[in-house]
C-alpha cells in the first residue's frame, strides 16, 4: 500500500506571519464613565502636545506655568484681565453652542458679530432714541443685525437644502468687505482720521460693575448662559431640541415642532452672534475698529466643541481661552514667539478632542487575519 | 475698450488656475465619498510652501512640487481623521482648516517669510505660464482616471456604495485615503500657485476664501470636472475683473467689488440648488462613513 510519508505535506504556516487586523464594533451605549474618562485624556494629550509645541518654539515649560500663573492668578488686576477677557469668549461660545445643538454649523460668527456692531454703532452714530435708551437699542439692534445675517443661510438650508458651513462662512467675508466700507468711508472717525467709528459716548458703552476693569459683560453673559442652561436642562423646548438633535426624523414623526425649533435656535445663534460684536464694542473698545471679530470664529468653535455645547461647560472653557489669549500675548512681549502659536495650540485641542470621538463611538477589537 | 477687454482677458487664466486645480483635488475626493472641507487648509500649506521654498532659492516648478507635497501632507492629517478614524467630515474639515490656519501663520511669522516678494513663474507661451496649458491636461487626465481607470471605478464604486464596494472586496479606508491625498496634492498645487504664480508674496489672508469658494464650485458643476473647469474660468473672470474696474476709473466702490467672488459663489450655490440631479450629481454616499460591522 502507500506509504504515508510519501503524501505530500500541507505546508504550515509561517508563524511570523500572523497579521493583525483591526475589527470596529459601534458602541450601542457609551457609559458615562467611559465619556468622561476618554474627554480628559484627549484634553491631556492636548496639553502635553501644546506644552511640547512651546518648547519647542523657546518657552521652557517651567516658564511657562509661571508666566500662566502671574498673567492669570498674581493680583486680582490681573485676575480682572482674565474675567473683561472671558466676557466675549462667553457670549461667542455660547452663539456657536445654540447653532451646534440644533444641528447647524454656524460657521459664520465673525460675520454675525460685524453685522451687530455696524447696527449696534449706527444706533450710536445716528443717535437714535433717549439716551437712557441708548444701550438696549443698540443690544437690540446688534441681535437684529446677527439675526439678518444668518437668515439667508437659516433659509438656503431648510428650503433647498445648501450646506450652512459654506454659506455662513462666505458671509463673513462680505461682512468683512461691508465694515471696511463703512470704515474708510462714511464712519471713518472725523477726529483723527483713523478707519474706526469715533468714541461711542459714555452713555454708548456698557457701564463698570466697580471692581477692577470689568463691565457690565460679564455678568451679563453669565445670565446668559444661566438662562441658556436653564432652557437646555430644564424647558420644555430644550428637551425637544435635544430630542431633534439625536434623532429629527424621529422627532417629527412624533410632533416635534422641528422646523419652528430650528429656525428659533438658528436665529438665536445668530442674535448671539452680533451680541458678541455689541460686547466688544461697546464693553472693551468702546468704538466699533477694523479687527475687533479676528480670532473670535475659531476661539467660539473651540468654546462650544470642548463645552460639549452645554451653557455652563462654555463658560468654563471660555475663561481657560481667555488664560491662553493672555499667556499668549505676554509670551509674545517676553520670548518673542508669534502670536499664532496660541491659535495653534488651540487647533491641537479641536484635532485631539475630535479624535477621541473615535474611541467613544467604536470599540476596537483586533482579530488576526490569517 | 479694447485695452480694457485685452487686459481683463489676459488675467483670467491666472485667477482661473487655482480654483480648477482646487476643484479637481476636490472632485477626486469627493467621489470617493468623502466630504472635503479642508480645501482651505490644503491651498495654505501649499500656498506657504511654495513662499517658502522660493525664498530659499528653489526654483518655480520645485517650489510647486513642494507645494503638492506640503498639500498631501495636510491631506495624510484629514485622512486619517476622516477616513481612518471615521470622525464626522464636517469636524474633521475644519478641524484642518483650522490646524492649517494656524500652522501656516505661525510657520510665516516664526521665518520671517510674510510680505517678503518672491520671483514668480516664467510665461512660457502668449503671456502665460505652463500650469495655465496643464490645468486642462490634469483635467483630462483626471475625466479619463475617473471613467477609464479600474482604480477611477474603484473610487467611484466606493463614493456611491461602500457597503457594495466593501462587499465586492474593495478596500474601502485605503481607497478614500488614496482619493484624499491624490486631491490634496491637487489642491495643493492650487495654493502653491496662488503665491508662486500670481501674490508673489505670502500674507496670512493669501487664500482669502478660495478654498471654499472651489468646494462652492464643485457642487455648481455636480462632481463633472469639465464644468469645474468651466465654472473655474467663470469666477477667473470675476476676479481678473475687479482690478480692471477700478483702473478703468468706473465708480464702484472698492469693497464692494471685493464682495463679488463671495456673493457670486452663494449666487451659485443656489442656482445648484434649484437644479436636478444628473448623471454626475453628488455620490450618494458623500460624507457618509463606512463601517462594516454597522447595519446600513
Amino acid at each position: 500500500m502507500s506509504d504515508r510519508s510519501a503524501l505530500p505535506r500541507a505546508p504550515e504556516p509561517p508563524a511570523t506571519r500572523l497579521r493583525l487586523v483591526p475589527l470596529l464594533e459601534p458602541r450601542q451605549r457609551t457609559p458615562e464613565r467611559l465619556r468622561v474618562g476618554i474627554y480628559v485624556a484627549s484634553l491631556l494629550t492636548a496639553t502635553l502636545l501644546s506644552i511640547i509645541l512651546l518648547a519647542l518654539a523657546g518657552v521652557p515649560p517651567g516658564d511657562l506655568g509661571r508666566e500662566i500663573a502671574t498673567t492669570a492668578f498674581s493680583s486680582p488686576r490681573a485676575l480682572g484681565s482674565v474675567l473683561a477677557q472671558t466676557a466675549p469668549m462667553v457670549v461667542a461660545g455660547l452663539a456657536t453652542a445654540i447653532a451646534f445643538r440644533a444641528n447647524f454649523w454656524n460657521i459664520g460668527l465673525e460675520g454675525q458679530m460685524i453685522l451687530g456692531a455696524i447696527f449696534a454703532s449706527s444706533v450710536a452714530i445716528w443717535n437714535i432714541g433717549p439716551e437712557t435708551m441708548r444701550l438696549p437699542l443698540m443690544a437690540l439692534a446688534a441681535c437684529a443685525g446677527g439675526m439678518l445675517w444668518i437668515a439667508g443661510p437659516l433659509v438656503l438650508k431648510l428650503r433647498l437644502g445648501v450646506n450652512e458651513v459654506i454659506t455662513t462662512l462666505l458671509l463673513n467675508y462680505v461682512a468683512f468687505n461691508l465694515l471696511l466700507h463703512l470704515l474708510y468711508g462714511p464712519w471713518k472717525d472725523p477726529v483723527s482720521a483713523f478707519p474706526h467709528t469715533e468714541q461711542y459716548e459714555a452713555f454708548e458703552r456698557l457701564p463698570m460693575i466697580g471692581w477692577q476693569n470689568l463691565t457690565w459683560a460679564l455678568p451679563l453673559s453669565g445670565l446668559l448662559a444661566l438662562l441658556l442652561w436653564w432652557i437646555y436642562s430644564a424647558s420644555r423646548a430644550g428637551y425637544l431640541i435635544d430630542l431633534m438633535r439625536s434623532n429629527a426624523t424621529m422627532a417629527r414623526a412624533v410632533g416635534v415642532p422641528v422646523l419652528g425649533l430650528s429656525v428659533a435656535s438658528i436665529l438665536g445663534s445668530g442674535a448671539v452672534g452680533g451680541l458678541t460684536g455689541f460686547a466688544i464694542s461697546a464693553g472693551i473698545e468702546g468704538r466699533m475698529t477694523q479687527d475687533f471679530f479676528v480670532g473670535y470664529l475659531f476661539s467660539g468653535v473651540l468654546i462650544a466643541f470642548l463645552g460639549r455645547t452645554h451653557p455652563i461647560g462654555v463658560v468654563v472653557v471660555a475663561f481657560l481661552m481667555a488664560v491662553l489669549m493672555l499667556v499668549g500675548q505676554s509670551l509674545q512681549v517676553f520670548f518673542q514667539v508669534p502670536f499664532a502659536l496660541v491659535q495653534l495650540v488651540q487647533a491641537i485641542f479641536i484635532v485631539c478632542v475630535a479624535g477621541s470621538e473615535f474611541f467613544l463611538t467604536y470599540r476596537m477589537h483586533w482579530r488576526s487575519a490569517a | 475698450m479694447t485695452e480694457f477687454l485685452l487686459n481683463w482677458l489676459v488675467n483670467i487664466p491666472g485667477f482661473a488656475v487655482p480654483f480648477a486645480l482646487a476643484a479637481l483635488g476636490l472632485i477626486i475626493s469627493e467621489k470617493a465619498g468623502v466630504l472635503n472641507l479642508a480645501a482651505e487648509g490644503f491651498m495654505l500649506a501649499g500656498a506657504l510652501a511654495g513662499v517658502g521654498l522660493m525664498i530659499h532659492g528653489a526654483a518655480p516648478l520645485t517650489a510647486l512640487a513642494g507645494s503638492v507635497l506640503a498639500g498631501v501632507a495636510m491631506g495624510l492629517l484629514f485622512a486619517v481623521m476622516a477616513a481612518s478614524l471615521r470622525i464626522n467630515h464636517v469636524i474633521s474639515g475644519l478641524a484642518l482648516v483650522f490646524f492649517a490656519g494656524a500652522l501656516t501663520s505661525y510657520i510665516a511669522s516664526a521665518e520671517r517669510w510674510t510680505n517678503k516678494a518672491i520671483p514668480g513663474l516664467e510665461p512660457i507661451l502668449f503671456g502665460q505660464d505652463i500650469l495655465v496649458y496643464a490645468t486642462p491636461v490634469l483635467c483630462a487626465l483626471t475625466v479619463w482616471m475617473l471613467t477609464r481607470t479600474r482604480f477611477g471605478l474603484t473610487l467611484r464604486a466606493v463614493g456611491e456604495n461602500p457597503s457594495a464596494a466593501d462587499a465586492a472586496g474593495i478596500d474601502v479606508t485605503a481607497t478614500r485615503f488614496a482619493a484624499i491625498l491624490l486631491g490634496a496634492g491637487l489642491i495643493g498645487l492650487a495654493g502653491g500657485y496662488l503665491t508662486v504664480a500670481v501674490s508673489h508674496i505670502w500674507v496670512d489672508s493669501v487664500v482669502g476664501g478660495r478654498g471654499w469658494i472651489a468646494i462652492a464650485l464643485v457642487i455648481f458643476a455636480r462632481w463633472h470636472p469639465w464644468r469645474a473647469v468651466l465654472g473655474a474660468v467663470l469666477f477667473g473672470c470675476i476676479e481678473a475683473l475687479i482690478p480692471r474696474v477700478a483702473a478703468a476709473g468706473i465708480d464702484i466702490p472698492k469693497y464692494f467689488l471685493q464682495m463679488t467672488p463671495y456673493l457670486a459663489t452663494l449666487g451659485v450655490m443656489v442656482w445648484a440648488a434649484l437644479r436636478g440631479t444628473d448623471r454626475w450629481s453628488q455620490p450618494a454616499a458623500l460624507g457618509h462613513h463606512h463601517i462594516r460591522e454597522e447595519r446600513s
